[in-house]
Formats: C-alpha cells, sequence, structure tokens
C-alpha cells in the first residue's frame, strides 16, 4: 500500500497542454499518448469542437479540438500540431478520444485544494501553476450522454 | 436495438471522408459527373470515389458522447488499413452522402 501523500500526489498530476491563449491541464492517468497531429477525416455537419475522425492504433479516434472545447481565444499559431490521446468518460464507457492542442508543456502537480470555481461539466476549475492561471478539465465529464 | 453492422461494406469517400454502406443494400453503382451514383432501396448515395469492398471489418458503435457534436446517427465506427470509416445505414444516410436536392434519381442509369 502506497502512504497517502504518494496517492493524493498521483492524484493530482497532470499533463500541462497548450491550447490557444488558454494552458489546459489534464489528468496524467487519463493520458494515453501525445503524438504528433493525427491525419483527420472531417465528419461534415459536426460542431467546430469535432475535427473529425482519425485512426490511432488500428482503432477509430474521434478528435475533438481542444482550444474550442475550452472556448480559448486562438493563439498566434492556431495549427495544432499535436494530438493528445486520452481517455473519456469512467468504468466500461471509457472511450479514446483525440485532442488537437498546441503543444504539451509539462507534468506538474495541481493539489485539488488550489482548483476553483468549476462549471460542473468538462472544467473542473482554475488553478495557478507556476505564476499562470490554468484550466484544470474533467476528462470523465467529456464522456457523459448529451 | 441498434442495427446490427453489416459483413461486407462498401467503402466510398465523400465529402473528405470514408463511409462504409451495407454491400447487400446497393442494388447499382454508376458513374455520374466526377463521381458515383449508389442506387439502395429507395433511394440513391452519391460519392466521390468507391474503395471498394471490405468483408469482416470490426466495427464499434459510436460513443454516445458524439451526438453531442455530431447530430447524424452512424450505425459505428471502423478502420480499414489506416482509414478511420463511419459505416451508416444506407436508408437512413447522413445528408453528406444524400444526393442534391433536384438531382434527378435516375440520372446515370443506363
Amino acid at each position: 500500500m502506497e502512504p497517502r501523500g504518494q496517492e493524493t500526489r498521483r492524484d493530482g498530476t497532470h499533463l500541462l497542454v497548450r491550447a490557444g491563449e488558454y494552458a489546459c491541464a489534464l489528468p496524467l492517468e487519463a493520458v494515453r499518448r501525445v503524438v504528433r497531429a493525427l491525419t483527420v477525416h472531417p465528419l461534415p455537419g459536426a460542431l467546430g469542437e469535432l475535427e473529425g475522425l482519425a485512426e490511432f492504433g488500428g482503432e477509430p479516434l474521434p478528435v475533438l479540438n481542444l482550444a474550442r472545447l475550452v472556448k480559448a481565444p486562438t493563439g498566434a499559431n492556431p495549427a495544432y500540431p499535436v494530438t493528445v490521446v486520452v481517455w473519456v468518460g469512467s468504468g466500461g464507457a471509457r472511450e479514446m478520444v483525440g485532442l488537437a492542442a498546441d503543444a504539451a508543456l509539462e507534468v506538474v502537480h495541481v493539489p485539488s485544494d488550489s482548483v476553483v470555481s468549476g462549471d460542473g461539466g468538462l472544467l473542473a476549475g482554475e488553478a495557478p501553476v507556476a505564476g499562470e492561471v490554468v484550466r484544470v478539465l474533467n476528462l470523465e465529464a467529456l464522456g457523459r450522454e448529451a | 436495438m441498434p442495427p446490427q453492422p453489416p459483413r461486407g461494406l462498401l467503402l466510398l469517400r465523400r465529402a473528405g471522408g470514408i463511409w462504409g454502406i451495407d454491400s447487400s443494400a446497393v442494388d447499382g453503382l454508376a458513374a455520374r459527373g466526377d463521381g458515383y451514383r449508389i442506387s439502395v432501396r429507395g433511394g440513391a448515395l452519391a460519392a466521390d470515389e468507391i474503395l471498394g469492398v471490405a468483408e469482416d471489418l470490426s466495427v464499434r458503435p459510436p460513443a454516445p458522447w458524439l451526438r453531442r457534436f455530431w447530430p447524424e446517427a452512424p450505425v459505428g465506427l471502423t478502420v480499414h488499413g489506416r482509414l478511420p470509416v463511419v459505416v451508416v445505414d444506407p436508408h437512413r444516410p447522413p445528408a453528406a452522402l444524400r444526393l442534391d436536392e433536384g438531382e434527378r434519381s435516375d440520372e446515370g442509369r443506363d
């Protein structure tokens, strides 16, 4: 059994990702891989948040635009050169999703008691990290039905 | 109960995406302008390119959350080679596969 302190630290470990002008913290346990931008095939009629469908590991992978998802102002270079492959949802309903982003920055620790003002959905809240306010995301919420 | 994925899929390219329809539902295929017209019972679909027929692909239902971002209701998703494929019901195709309104339904028939 791990000491309580280590469990707490692991729970608060996040991957910091740049999406437009926002920095977003993704729970590290939900991150499967960061890869160069996957080739995405559009889904006509989809909302702007859904870039389309890609292939990853022999499986179809819906790819969402992280900046649009968190309503971030577009950055100077909106090319979204990386795809962060994450798990969304929970339990048996867990699904892989790609998040098109500007960059994967670093792994950081975000203490849960530093997170404030969430929307009860994808945005778990905001927290200060190294002098910048980052959006802490709840990826389980992304997998919920509409 | 969701429809069962078909065994054989006619794969086609349309509007930048790759689509699969039950090959047993296809009544005819004809060149039409730069693309193709696919006849199915009770209607016709449009394709930019026909990629072939694939059998026994592993089709999984789309995640329910996908509907939040895409109003269409595909049968499932799969991969052929390195290409992601959206499997659709040919009798309830997404708007992108339907022939444009006003086009003759018998156009391209010999």
